[in-house]
């Protein structure tokens, strides 16, 4: 089951893509694009003219998405949680390498803004994890999938810190400093084209499945908590991109350092103390 | 199925104003709001010309805005289509032989869709960008590669050559 998910993990990734454009657009009114329409995206930009940089460019977005693709492998296959995190912060920084080492303006801003992102959820998800490590007595995601109680009930304010900081890592506002799109044009990626593209443009829907997987933890070992947290989870990050406006990084930072941090840090300190 | 049977399913718009007075660009905005809705054909107002297939292009085209115009419309990788929207975009309009003004667009790269209206109605540029996908099907990418200069005979596959290719493919005659 675990292997399928991996396996077909962008596939799934796009479906959920399409559902969230749909939704969206119900939420504005407006009917939407098909459900396929990730994966029309997908081909069609298959078949237009490669435009590369240069081809360290190209090879470092490939990269991030085996890396994310990497990273989501070892959390679904139950496995340390701090060298997820740390993987994902690998392939994170692979992108904004991609960012820099291009000549554009915009391409630097948005590496620029990537990596104060990851200065922003990176702490809260360690010290999610200590805390998860607190309670179960293992940094593994195995022992969190067999915990026989659900850990949202231990931990409600590390699932409020998580539920904080998924729309920077999912790229919704109001904290998608980092893509931007009506400011930077996308930012990190706007100097992919053609077929090169389609690893950015992947990577983002294997970013989908990890953030969710991510939630699913909370639920433990109960399935039925685990989908209805991923439906609650994924309406209110769409109603909250859909009802704010982006905030500048400064704001994002200290929201995120301030609020979910504390957040997590307290109840970390409950976890070590009960 | 072949790869290019999907150009048309997802044709991403990338929206440049050449110098307008900024009326055809609320309205290409209003395409994209509830009331006309082009996102469901797939469509998206990249701002990107390196993943863009449209070029909408409106206003008249100004001395300072040439260079861009053009600079965009070469980063823009093919197969691509361009459609000017506004009578400013497609002649010059009002602005016609004024001292900053250089005329429409088709002056400084090949345009394949005009859409006339001062300012271009909603349901007209979607029409247009509509007529601008049948285009973009039949267009090929080999068509539009830029000839490499090599030790080769001149007469064969030169860009004029294609370009009579393109025209009795575009518009069988």
């Amino acid at each position: 089951m675990r292997i399928l998910l991996i396996v077909f993990a962008p596939v799934i990734g796009g479906l959920i893509v399409g559902f969230e454009r749909i939704i969206r657009a119900r939420m504005q009114r407006r009917i939407g694009p098909p459900l396929f329409q990730p994966f029309y995206d997908f081909l069609k930009l298959a078949d237009k003219r490669k435009m590369m940089v240069h081809s360290s460019h190209a090879f470092l977005g490939l990269m991030h998405f085996i890396s994310l693709w990497f990273a989501l492998a070892v959390l679904l296959l139950g496995g340390d949680l701090i060298l997820v995190i740390f993987l994902h912060l690998l392939s994170t920084s692979l992108l904004i390498l991609a960012g820099f080492s291009t000549r554009s303006v915009f391409s630097h801003l948005g590496a620029n803004r990537t990596a104060i992102s990851v200065l922003a959820y990176e702490p809260v998800l360690i010290v999610i994890a200590v805390s998860i490590f607190m309670l179960t007595g293992s940094f593994t995601a195995a022992s969190v999938f067999s915990y026989p109680a659900p850990l949202l009930f231990k931990m409600p304010l590390a699932f409020i810190a998580l539920l904080l900081i998924l729309p920077i890592k999912m790229k919704k506002s109001p904290f998608d400093v980092a893509d931007a799109h009506q400011e930077i044009t996308g930012g990190v990626e706007l100097e992919f084209s053609g077929i090169f593209y389609e690893a950015v443009f992947t990577a983002k829907w294997l970013d989908y499945i990890f953030c969710y997987t991510l939630v699913y933890l909370f639920a433990g070992s109960n399935v039925t908590l685990g989908i209805a947290l991923i439906g609650f989870v994924f309406f209110f990050t769409n109603a909250l991109d859909n009802s704010t406006a982006r905030v500048n990084y400064k704001q994002m930072l200290r929201f995120s350092l301030a609020v979910s941090f504390s957040l997590a840090f307290v109840n970390l300190i409950i976890n070590i103390l009960l | 199925m072949k790869l290019s049977a999907f150009r048309k399913k997802s044709p991403w718009i990338l929206h440049y104003n050449a110098g307008g007075c900024n009326g055809c660009d609320i309205e290409i905005l209003a395409c994209l709001a509830p009331k006309y809705d082009i996102e469901r054909f797939g469509m998206i107002n990249t701002g990107n010309p390196k993943q863009s297939d449209i070029l909408l292009v409106t206003g008249p085209v100004t001395k300072r805005s040439r260079e861009r115009l053009v600079e965009i419309y070469s980063q823009m990788p093919e197969p691509k289509v361009v459609v000017c929207c506004g009578v400013c975009a497609c002649s010059g309009g009002v602005f016609r032989d004024m001292y900053n003004c250089e005329g429409g667009v088709d002056q400084f790269i090949p345009v394949d869709v005009y859409v006339c209206g001062c300012g271009a109605r909603p349901e007209q540029i979607i029409d247009g960008v509509v007529e601008a996908l049948s285009i973009l099907e039949k267009k090929t990418k080999a068509m539009e590669e830029t000839v490499q200069l090599k030790n080769q005979p001149v007469n064969e596959g030169t860009q004029l050559n294609r370009r009579n290719t393109a025209a009795a493919i575009i518009q069988p005659q």
